[in-house]
């Protein structure tokens, strides 16, 4: 792919903005607490926006269009099964707590509503996590513009990690907000182009729908089986296992999306803002996954957009968005186009950079190592945590390049730690009864449980390194399992010890526990001003949807 | 100086200054004609142009908030 001097111009007029807004925002930054939460001023537009762009990262741009190649509409699930209906719930049930509570942070409240033992194991895996995926983040960006660009590796990675370190370190949380923002209209404006283009030569969607196998567009017909649908997933794993545990996990337990909800100006406008995002989130596949969907289309009627194979001699799906790019796009929406993709890379990296910071001046420096410092100090703190951040990045990209295995472990061990959360937070805000003690022990059972399944079924040749027990028809039905099995362990283990432990008293769990909080009284006239009526009505439209595409 | 802190207004900047950049270039491009580019253009710059009108609207900016933000804190 060959870039004219009008790409290059665009990509060099975003970096500007991107610095520049970095220092534009400097001189707002005076605490603390400015730095790392924004001093919860942010207008509920950008927090909705923002909210939905901390999620729209590159492997998710690029993901979802290879997810729409290989699964075609099913992949739609992620989003109207495994999205909308989780940030509803956020919205309507769970921001009361995390809001109301005062809490800085997902561990905070964890330590509010348990104690600091749980606090500090959700902090530790949390901030190892977000640094450690920013780096993937910086490593895919460098391959990509390796392999479609002819870039440089090392000028890549140090191009974008120092111009995400320039502008997260002037401005902070608020900068990285800011340029979420920027990246969701230009992520949507630089592939709807994409679209229309690739259905025109598709012949519309009548063009999709007789050059695309029937089988890859539907959303619900042949889940009665594994075997039956091209995701190799039944439906009550996709429903229980993704729709439940998996999207009520992420949405509801990551800091990383929480976090853009609980710097809001208002309660209500913390509340809304997941639901508000959800409106968005749910019409995202237009620029995500139909590019992937119109390859297949256009793979039948042309000739030239065969994807390449990787270096397992399989078809390399990840490619299904830059080969539409390189195909349908002239020299000046080029540019636009790939600078979208640099967006989400760069966007995905600052997101998770900001959230490591808060995580780790809160939650590990503030509580273990020095605590009642000045704000100063704190901000000192921050700032000095977003270059080590980033520095680690930096170091993971460059071991992700000489040891791509580890780095599928890490995920692997990860995504371990995250299944059995949603439990222990669901409990938590919904049974006074639930202990500190029942809180951890459930959370490390069900982190080994994940563990174990995982030895112990093979999906795809992966897994099964204890024995051979059970074979999944797919990858995607074994991850929706081993989230189902270390949620169920959690939620058994937490409720047996909870029910044996001494609980806290009910005037500490004030605020806390959906029992002990005054029910939320929404006066607002207008229904959109309504965060029960707005959940309602993004509902109502998700389920048409599923309807419409059965 | 407080206008670039407006998310809206630098926002439809970088929108106007991309669209008009594809517009000028697809206009003078020696190339064959784009119709992509053109198109893009001026969807870019009416986008960037309404964006920085809304900055300039500064009650625009609390139209989603309540009347009193505080009022259903609950709490």
């Amino acid at each position: 792919m060959q870039l004219g001097a009008i790409d290059y111009s665009i990509i060099a007029i975003y970096f500007l903005f991107v610095v520049s807004i970095g220092f534009l925002l400097k001189r707002k930054v005076k605490t603390g607490n400015d730095f790392l939460m924004s001093n919860r001023s942010i207008p509920l537009w950008i927090t909705s926006l923002a909210f939905i762009s901390a999620n729209l990262g590159a492997q998710e741009v690029l993901g979802m269009a290879a997810s729409g190649a290989k699964y075609g509409l099913y992949t739609t699930h992620f989003y109207w099964l495994g999205a909308a209906f989780a940030m509803i719930f956020l919205g309507i049930y769970m921001m009361p707590f995390y809001y109301g509570s005062k809490a800085r942070s997902v561990p905070e409240y964890l330590k509010l509503r348990f104690d600091e033992k749980t606090r500090t194991f959700n902090a530790i895996t949390f901030a190892i996590m977000t640094v450690f995926s920013s780096g993937i983040s910086l490593y895919a960006l460098a391959m990509l513009m390796q392999t479609i660009l002819g870039w440089d590796f090392n000028v890549s990675i140090w191009l974008a990690a120092s111009i995400v370190l320039v502008y997260t370190y002037m401005g902070g949380l608020t900068s990285a907000v800011y340029n979420e923002v920027l990246q969701f209209f230009l992520i949507v404006l630089g592939i709807a182009p994409l679209v229309y283009l690739g259905m025109h030569q598709a012949g519309g969607w009548s063009g999709i729908v007789h050059n695309v196998e029937n089988a890859k567009l539907h959303l619900w017909k042949g889940m009665g089986s594994a075997s039956t649908n091209p995701m190799g997933v039944d439906g009550f794993s996709l429903v229980f296992g993704l729709g439940f545990v998996l999207a009520f996990g992420y949405w509801c337990t990551d800091f990383l999306v929480v976090q853009r909800a609980m710097i809001s100006r208002s309660l209500n406008e913390a509340r809304r803002t997941p639901i508000i995002a959800a409106v968005p989130k749910i019409f995202m596949p237009i620029i995500v996954i139909m590019p992937g969907i119109i390859l297949l289309a256009l793979q039948k009627t042309n000739t030239g957009f065969d994807l390449p194979t990787n270096v397992n001699g399989q078809v390399d799906y990840n490619m299904a968005l830059p080969t539409l790019l390189q195909k349908l796009y002239p020299s000046g929406i080029l540019g636009v186009g790939i600078t979208a993709l640099i967006a989400s890379f760069m966007s995905g990296m600052a997101g998770n950079v900001t959230a490591f910071n808060t995580v780790w001046t809160f939650d590990i420096y503030q509580s273990h190592i020095k605590r009642n410092a000045s704000e100063q100090h704190y901000l000192n703190v921050g700032k000095a945590t977003t270059i080590v951040g980033i520095l680690i990045s930096v170091a993971t990209a460059y071991v992700a390049r000489q040891f791509n295995s580890i780095m599928d472990l890490l995920q692997l061990v990860f995504s371990f730690v995250n299944a059995p959360l949603f439990a222990t937070f669901f409990l938590g805000m919904f049974w006074k009864r639930t202990s500190a003690n029942g809180a951890f022990w459930g959370l490390l059972s069900g982190t080994g449980a994940a563990a174990i399944t995982h030895g112990l079924t093979v999906a795809e040749g992966k897994g099964g390194w204890i024995a051979n027990v059970h074979e999944f028809y797919s990858g995607t039905s074994q991850a929706f399992n081993i989230a189902g099995i270390a949620f169920i362990v959690c939620f058994i283990v937490t409720a047996l010890v909870s029910m044996g432990s001494k609980p806290r008293p009910d005037s500490e769990l004030f605020g806390l526990v959906y029992s002990l909080t005054p029910k939320q009284t929404d006066r607002a006239k207008r229904w959109y001003k309504n965060p029960l009526w707005l959940g309602v009505a993004v509902l109502i439209v998700t389920v048409i949807l599923n309807i419409i595409f059965y | 100086m407080n206008k670039l802190l407006d998310l809206r207004f630098v926002i439809g900047l970088f929108f106007t200054v991309v669209g008009l950049m594809l517009l000028v270039f697809s206009l003078t491009s020696a190339t064959v004609h784009s119709p992509v580019n053109t198109w893009s253009g001026i969807v870019f710059t009416i986008f960037g142009v309404l964006m920085i009108i809304l900055s300039f609207q500064k009650d625009a900016n609390d139209e989603l908030l309540d009347e009193n933000p505080n009022r259903n804190t609950g709490h």
